[in-house]
């Protein structure tokens, strides 16, 4: 009672300034909570009640307020209200309309807020009743539907959508709230492909549509058969899927400029202490560093598409000029992921411009490069969770990117080259390579950059296990396809050989302390057979003869850290303890590479005794290891082009659960109604009616 | 005295033709003025199939002009004979009936020349046609030529320029009609040149038939519009606005020009007995129908299976049904399409440089798909077709300093009409795996169960018996290779693989030594393709076989598995002219024919040209084919060494085949140079092809213009040493064939002169460009087929040229000129 009162006094001094005084809706609202039938007295009460300027916060604490005896008695009411607000969304005035999606929105969030305990039956019951739930339901959805894909108000229609991410956001675990199963019934799922379909709407309102896909396709995702997936696997209309990719495309630019923009200012110099001290006009965290908030809820868009829609992977490389027109700063709210997407106004929008713009800067870009970028940025720092949730998604969607026939073929593409600037973490013993000319070059090469520089950046005492593994996984997968298709990829291999050369040498030197918490012999088995696939099919997607003998220089010169390896692993293998089995597994796997290391390290020793010659040039090394491939042998390796294909469940399921849920919430907060502030729809609606 | 015998006023063109003319469907072709009362008389009552048969020919028949044209036809021809009457009546009277021969008028000629020496020789022609210049009194033979065999476009056109008597103009400008399209169309230049710069005689000849011709075919249209364009440029800008060229052109473009009467296109009637057994129809109708069909399917899928409680009825929201019940629009598709290649064009040039250029340029056609297919097509194509999709990640930038000329591949579908056939629809460009979005369901985390229990809910959903067409079965096929590599991963034919049986225990060994051999092996073993190199990013795609790019393409398509599937490739230049490009083209293809006629064996590839207005167009690129610059910077090797590396050793069939294809090129292409005097011979506009036959590109510079008139390239062609070598050394038997063949094809280019010239002779009217320089180009042109020498004495000329050639210091200059400014080696 106390906090409604807080509330009620809070309420006051917003909104009106007399003690007093009460509003007409406010009375209203207390007779709906009154025994009475409020139709009673006043057949127009319905009518009239839809034509006040809703309280969303007095209904709401109305709602929080109202104890269990009392629900019975107001039950009726409160279903009455419910009846009517669907059956106001069919009236031609729109404000009615305006009024009845807040009211419902307010009648969801309050009677949750209650009830947060009560099972879902209970808060239908409640709301609806259940003997007419399915059929209110069913009016409802028809009625948003209706709503979203018709020719009216695209307020109205932004008003909807907040509508339904409210009522999915509603309680932390999306799985519990019982009223979904109606929408399950009552798809809505063609409307959001309807906006996603059409520039102008997509403009508009296309961010909550996909937020909302995203979202409804968690809905007891692995109980049951949610009916938003079967049929997000299924679309393959182009513009749709198109859409959908556009939107992705622009949240994650937009996020990607964001940072760079930070990143520039914090860099110092005239210029930019001119630029920040413009920029502190429109950002109100200026100490905020370079921490723009991630936005999950858009890469679990971009994972569902990927994962489940086999056709969006053309979406992925669909070339778009990059959007890298500053959005106009408007309100100071970079928090919020909502507003970027309602600033750019649609005539940027590409689908619907015919003639790109004419700017000899304009770098063409597409989703995948743009999502590497974003990548390379969130990756930089995993510490914080949110951060660490969004690399391992991002880390997720490459693997199944990589695992897609298809999208290896345009990865591998030799005439898609692209030049894809990649963020790299500024640190201290290299420089930040700041206008380094990258050559363009077929994208796989960015994926794999972006891979190096995850393995070399990540080796820290909190290390970061799971992300390794799905990194060295996407390499694997990368490299089994192009020895299947025998693609002769133009990279600089060498640099991924030390890379995971470094790592393994990180992994003996913190043997102890990361034994305590991960199973490093899984990882270095995995890295050892990267090593082994370039040994013994390095023939079938080397790029260069030469290439092959810098292979066994990089390991002969590294031998040490092998060396190194195989007495740890043969050392936990022969003792008994959890890890004997795995590491006697990464013994078997040396196997080729400690004979390299045998067979050469003599050869090279000899040779410059024989030449007195006490350092060996890299020309020297490479001519011994070229006139001795001969006597060497190796033994050919199980199932090193084999690998597991992804699958979501059960091992990736409680990662989805949490990430869904802290998506909900982040969503629910930014839900607010008020970012559609009824002044401006009773602006717009006066001159309507 | 003037006889305005002739046609209707423009203005009458316009009005919609009344359906009588429908029931004359006897061509006018048989209205010849020897057999006035049959063709002229009054509109006979047609049996149904011979309107249908004759529709090819004589559609012409439905418009105003064909009627008119007859009445001039005679009016003229009988003045002619009045005013001969009294000089050599008997000779004007026995004209024979020629009616039958007329719809092939020009095999006849050619069999006549040859075979039939009592048959009005060429060389009476001639005289024929000096007669009439200096001797009015002597038309009568005129008018027997013209009624005979013999005439063809080509004396058509000639008599048209020539003569100053409206009569024979306007007689000329009837015959037009009677002569198949084809070769018609290929002196269009020629008559519409004539008809925007000479007088208003040649004018009203002309425009008659070109109004008809446009009635009947948008593609006719858009080239006569296009040629007017062009050709209109180089006039004052106040009299170009006023002039005929432009008015027509402002015409044809205002789309007015339909065709005559409310006959439906598509009437069945007139349609089906066309074609021979599969209707064109089928064609279209085959193209549509997969996509149609699994179109739907995915809509049944979506709205059948789940919404089951609603009503929403929006799937398949997006507008993409075809509208082809509606009007035709008739040019608007093309003109829209060549716009926006032009615009990529002209945004291209202002890139700096080539890898941005090569972005730009994929992901604008890339947009540009979302337009197709539409009723577009490629003019420079042999066959009808519309343009289903641009491979956009094919196209390539070509080597151009300032502009940014650029090459395209295009898928089209061949169709028996591209008016009238419907277009395809469009396939996604994720079709082409569409089915595998039901396979993989499982993996959204459903158990087999749990997916069981979705298909009970979810009825009609994947055992739906339309789901799995044929049009299905046909998808999963282009799909095969895909799957098959996907379920034996590990199958390896170069690699001892791993084998994952557990059961084999045995230690597999290899040696590191072979999988090193075999890596250089294999890299060594690769078809000599081009390295990438981002300066030149059309070698890699222009050295690609053209066969292995088809299929490379056709694999990635998803409308690779229709039948009527096609690929085409075009240059598109933005910024340049094409018009000495299209004359040069032209004389070729006239010398080509004139060789074959001869039974010369020098062997030439013109190259289509398409005129879109004086600084734009595009090219129909030589296929397996790269330039000597290209060829000479990858392989670093000698002229003669790349034939070895490519074809063999000099004793092997290919390597002569390949040898022989380079000399009677080489002959074709060193006649060429010297008569049209060709320049800027560097080795980037030279093309080697596959077979070894080499071809001359880039006709920028020919007759009366040079590069930079700095008066380089001093000899008559290009014959560097390294051509001489590869031919075999210059005193080796090719390299005599080499010179035989010259002089043979000059003796036979020298008996046709007067067809060349024509070409050159009548675009010279009214233009300005560089290769009419001066007064005296046609002058010099007719001199160097050397009229008055004896065939020896040519013999000697000929050797003259060639020694000159190969001594020529000024080619070595020149070349070593464009490797300094260029880079061209």
């Amino acid at each position: 009672m106390s906090q409604v009162e807080k509330k009620a006094g809070l309420l006051r001094r917003t909104s009106s300034s007399k003690k007093p005084l009460k509003e007409k809706v406010v009375l209203m609202y207390d007779e709906i909570f009154a025994k009475e039938d409020p139709a009673k007295n006043n057949a127009r009460f319905w009518d009239e009640l839809f034509l006040m300027k809703v309280n969303l916060e007095y209904l709401e604490s109305k709602l929080e307020s109202v104890d269990g005896e009392e629900v019975q008695r107001i039950q009726d009411n409160i279903n009455s209200l419910f009846h009517h607000c669907v059956q106001a969304l069919g009236e031609e005035h729109q404000i009615k309309v305006v009024n009845a999606l807040q009211t419902l929105c307010a009648l969801f969030r309050g009677v949750h807020q209650k009830n947060k305990s009560a099972s879902g039956f209970d808060i239908i019951n409640m709301l609806m009743g259940f003997d007419k739930a399915e059929q209110r339901m069913k009016d409802l959805m028809e009625r948003l539907d209706s709503l979203l894909c018709g020719d009216g108000s695209e307020s109205l229609k932004s008003l909807c959508l907040k509508l339904l991410l409210c009522l999915v956001t509603v309680t932390d675990n999306i799985s519990q709230n019982t009223i979904l199963e109606y929408v399950m019934i009552n798809s809505i799922f063609e409307a959001i492909l309807q906006i996603l379909s059409d520039v102008s709407s997509r403009g508009q309102h296309g961010y909550d549509a996909v937020v909302l896909l995203a979202l409804l396709v968690n809905y007891r995702k692995y109980e049951s058969v949610n009916p938003y997936i079967v049929k997000l696997s299924i679309v393959d209309d182009e513009p749709t899927l198109d859409g959908m990719g556009m939107v992705v495309h622009q949240a994650l630019t937009e996020y990607n400029r964001q940072y760079k923009d930070k990143e520039e200012e914090n860099q110092g110099g005239f210029f930019s202490t001119l630029t920040s001290m413009v920029g502190s006009m429109f950002i109100a965290d200026a100490d905020e560093k370079l921490s723009v908030q991630t936005n999950e809820a858009i890469l679990l868009a971009l994972y569902e598409a990927v994962h489940l829609n086999r056709n969006f992977i053309t979406v992925l490389a669909q070339s778009h000029p990059e959007i890298d027109i500053p959005t106009t700063p408007t309100t100071p709210t970079p928090t919020t992921p909502t507003t970027p997407l309602g600033t750019t106004p649609p005539s940027l929008d590409m689908m619907n411009n015919p003639e790109l713009p004419l700017d000899p800067n304009l770098q063409t870009s597409n989703l995948l490069i743009t999502f590497l970028k974003y990548a390379s940025i969130v990756m930089q720092d995993t510490k914080d969770e949110h951060r660490l949730n969004s690399a391992r998604l991002c880390l997720i969607i490459l693997t199944c990117i990589a695992e897609d026939q298809y999208a290896d073929a345009f990865l591998h593409d030799d005439n898609m080259n692209f030049r894809v600037n990649l963020h790299r973490m500024p640190m201290r013993h290299r420089k930040k390579a700041v206008d380094k000319n990258i050559p363009s070059r077929p994208l796989v090469c960015a994926v794999l950059d972006l891979m190096v520089e995850f393995i070399v950046t990540h080796m820290m005492k909190d290390f970061p296990m799971d992300l390794y593994l799905r990194c060295v996984q996407i390499i694997h997968k990368l490299l089994c396809y192009q020895k299947k298709c025998r693609i002769r990829l133009h990279y600089t291999w060498r640099e991924l050989w030390s890379a995971l050369i470094n790592l393994l040498k990180f992994l003996l030197s913190n043997e102890t302390t990361l034994l305590a918490k991960h199973n490093i012999f899984h990882l270095a088995l995995l890295v050892v057979n990267l090593f082994n696939m370039f040994i013994t099919y390095g023939d079938t997607f080397l790029p260069t003869s030469n290439s092959y003998d810098e292979l066994y220089y990089e390991i002969v010169r590294m031998h040490q850290v092998f060396d190194n390896l195989y007495c740890m692993v043969l050392r936990v293998s022969t003792n008994t303890g959890q890890w004997k089995e795995a590491a006697s597994k990464v013994t078997h796997a040396l196997v080729n590479v400690r004979a390299i290391i045998n067979h050469f390290n003599p050869k090279i020793e000899s040779y410059a005794a024989v030449n007195h010659i006490s350092q060996l040039s890299e020309e020297q090394v490479l001519e011994v290891v070229r006139s001795n491939y001969d006597t060497l042998t190796l033994k050919l390796q199980d199932g090193l082009d084999q690998f597991e294909r992804y699958s979501e469940q059960p091992k990736e399921a409680a990662f989805f659960k949490e990430l869904v849920r802290s998506i909900s919430l982040n969503v629910r907060k930014n839900v607010s109604l008020n970012t559609l502030s009824q002044d401006v729809l009773l602006k717009e609606f006066s001159t309507i009616s | 005295t003037r006889s305005r015998s002739f046609p209707p006023p423009p203005s009458d063109q316009n009005s919609p033709c009344p359906s009588p003319s429908l029931s004359i469907s006897s061509s006018p072709s048989l209205s010849l003025p020897s057999t006035p009362s049959s063709s002229c008389g009054p509109p006979q009552a047609v049996t149904p199939p011979l309107g249908v048969i004759s529709e090819g020919v004589a559609e012409l028949s439905l418009v105003i002009d064909a009627e008119v044209a007859h009445r001039a036809c005679q009016e003229v021809l009988q003045k002619v004979k009045l005013k001969q009457l009294p000089a050599a009546p008997s000779s004007a009277a026995p004209s024979p009936p020629a009616a039958p021969a007329l719809n092939t008028p020009v095999k006849p000629l050619k069999i006549r020349e040859e075979d039939d020496p009592e048959g009005p020789a060429p060389g009476s022609v001639k005289s024929a046609r000096r007669r009439q210049r200096h001797n009015p009194s002597k038309q009568s033979w005129l008018l027997r030529l013209f009624e005979s065999k013999l005439f063809d476009v080509s004396m058509a056109i000639s008599y048209l320029h020539n003569s100053k008597e409206p009569g024979v103009q306007a007689y000329i400008g009837n015959r037009l009609f009677s002569f198949p399209h084809e070769e018609v169309d290929f002196y269009l230049p020629q008559l519409l040149n004539m008809y925007i710069h000479m007088d208003e005689d040649v004018g009203d000849a002309i425009k008659p038939y070109v109004v008809h011709r446009c009635r009947q075919s948008i593609s006719f249209s858009l080239q006569c519009a296009w040629l007017l364009g062009a050709y209109s440029s180089d006039m004052h800008i106040s009299t170009q606005r006023h002039s005929r060229g432009t008015k027509l052109r402002k015409l044809i473009l205002s789309d007015e020009l339909k065709p005559a009467g409310p006959r439906a296109r598509r009437d069945p009637l007139t349609l089906t007995p066309f074609c021979p057994v599969a209707s064109p129809a089928a064609i279209g109708e085959h193209g549509l129908s997969p996509s149609k069909r699994t179109h739907q399917r995915s809509k049944s899928d979506a709205t059948v299976s789940i919404s089951l409680s609603s009503n929403l009825k929006r799937t398949a929201s997006n507008p993409k049904v075809e509208s082809s019940q509606d009007e035709p629009v008739r040019l608007a598709p093309q003109r829209e399409f060549i716009k926006s290649l032009m615009g990529i064009g002209k945004r291209l040039a202002t890139l700096p440089t080539k890898e941005q250029k090569t972005q730009r340029l994929v992901s604008e056609l890339s947009l540009l798909n979302h337009k197709l297919p539409a009723r577009v097509w490629l003019p420079t194509a042999a066959f009808d077709h519309h343009v289903v999709r641009v491979p956009h990640t094919q196209a390539v930038v070509l080597n151009s300093k300032d502009k940014a000329p650029y090459l395209i591949y295009v898928e089209v579908l061949e169709c028996e009409n591209f008016e009238t056939s419907s277009v395809p629809i469009r396939i996604p460009e994720n079709r082409i795996r569409s089915t595998r979005s039901v396979e993989n369901l499982p993996d959204c985390g459903m158990t087999a169960e749990q997916r069981a229990g979705s298909f009970s809910t979810v009825p009609n959903y994947d055992n739906d018996d339309e789901a799995w067409s044929v049009d299905d079965i046909g998808e999963l096929q282009v799909e095969l290779p895909e799957i098959h590599t996907n379920s034996c991963d590990n199958i390896s034919q170069f690699s001892v693989d791993s084998i994952t049986s557990l059961e084999s225990k045995e230690p597999i060994f290899i040696a590191a030594g072979d999988i090193r051999r075999r890596l250089s092996e294999q890299l060594a073993q690769a078809p000599t393709t081009f390295k990438r190199d981002p300066e030149d990013p059309s070698a890699v795609a222009l050295k690609e076989p053209w066969e292995e790019k088809v299929r490379r393409i056709r694999e990635g398509s998803p409308y690779g598995h229709l039948p009527y599937w096609r690929l085409l490739s075009v240059i598109v230049k933005c910024g340049d002219d094409l018009r000495q490009e299209l004359l040069a083209f032209q004389v070729l293809q006239q010398l080509k024919s004139i060789w074959e006629q001869e039974r010369v064996p020098l062997w030439i590839k013109p190259y289509k040209i398409l005129v879109l207005s004086s600084d734009s167009g595009m090219i129909e690129p030589v296929v397996n084919a790269v330039s000597l610059h290209q060829v000479k910077k990858q392989s670093q090797l000698s002229l003669l060494d790349y034939f070895l590396q490519e074809h063999g050793t000099p004793t092997t069939e290919a390597f002569l085949s390949a040898q022989r294809n380079f000399v009677q090129s080489c002959a074709g292409y060193s006649l060429i140079c010297y008569l049209l005097q060709v320049k800027d011979r560097h080795n980037g506009n030279i093309l080697l092809d596959a077979e070894g036959h080499i071809i001359h590109i880039d006709f920028g510079f020919i007759l009366s213009s040079s590069p930079k008139n700095l008066g380089f390239e001093t000899s008559a062609f290009k014959l560097t040493t390294e051509f001489v070598d590869v031919m075999g050394g210059s005193d080796g038997d090719m390299f005599n064939y080499y010179k035989m063949l010259m002089l043979q094809g000059l003796i036979a280019a020298r008996k046709h002169m007067d067809r060349v010239l024509q070409i050159v002779e009548i675009m010279q009217q009214g233009t300005q460009l560089p290769c009419f320089h001066g007064s005296s180009t046609m002058r010099g042109l007719k001199e160097r087929f050397h009229m008055s020498l004896t065939e020896e004495q040519l013999q000697l000329l000929v050797d003259q040229l060639v020694d000159g050639s190969m001594r020529s210091l000024t080619t070595k200059l020149y070349d070593g000129f464009q490797y300094l400014t260029n880079g061209i080696m």
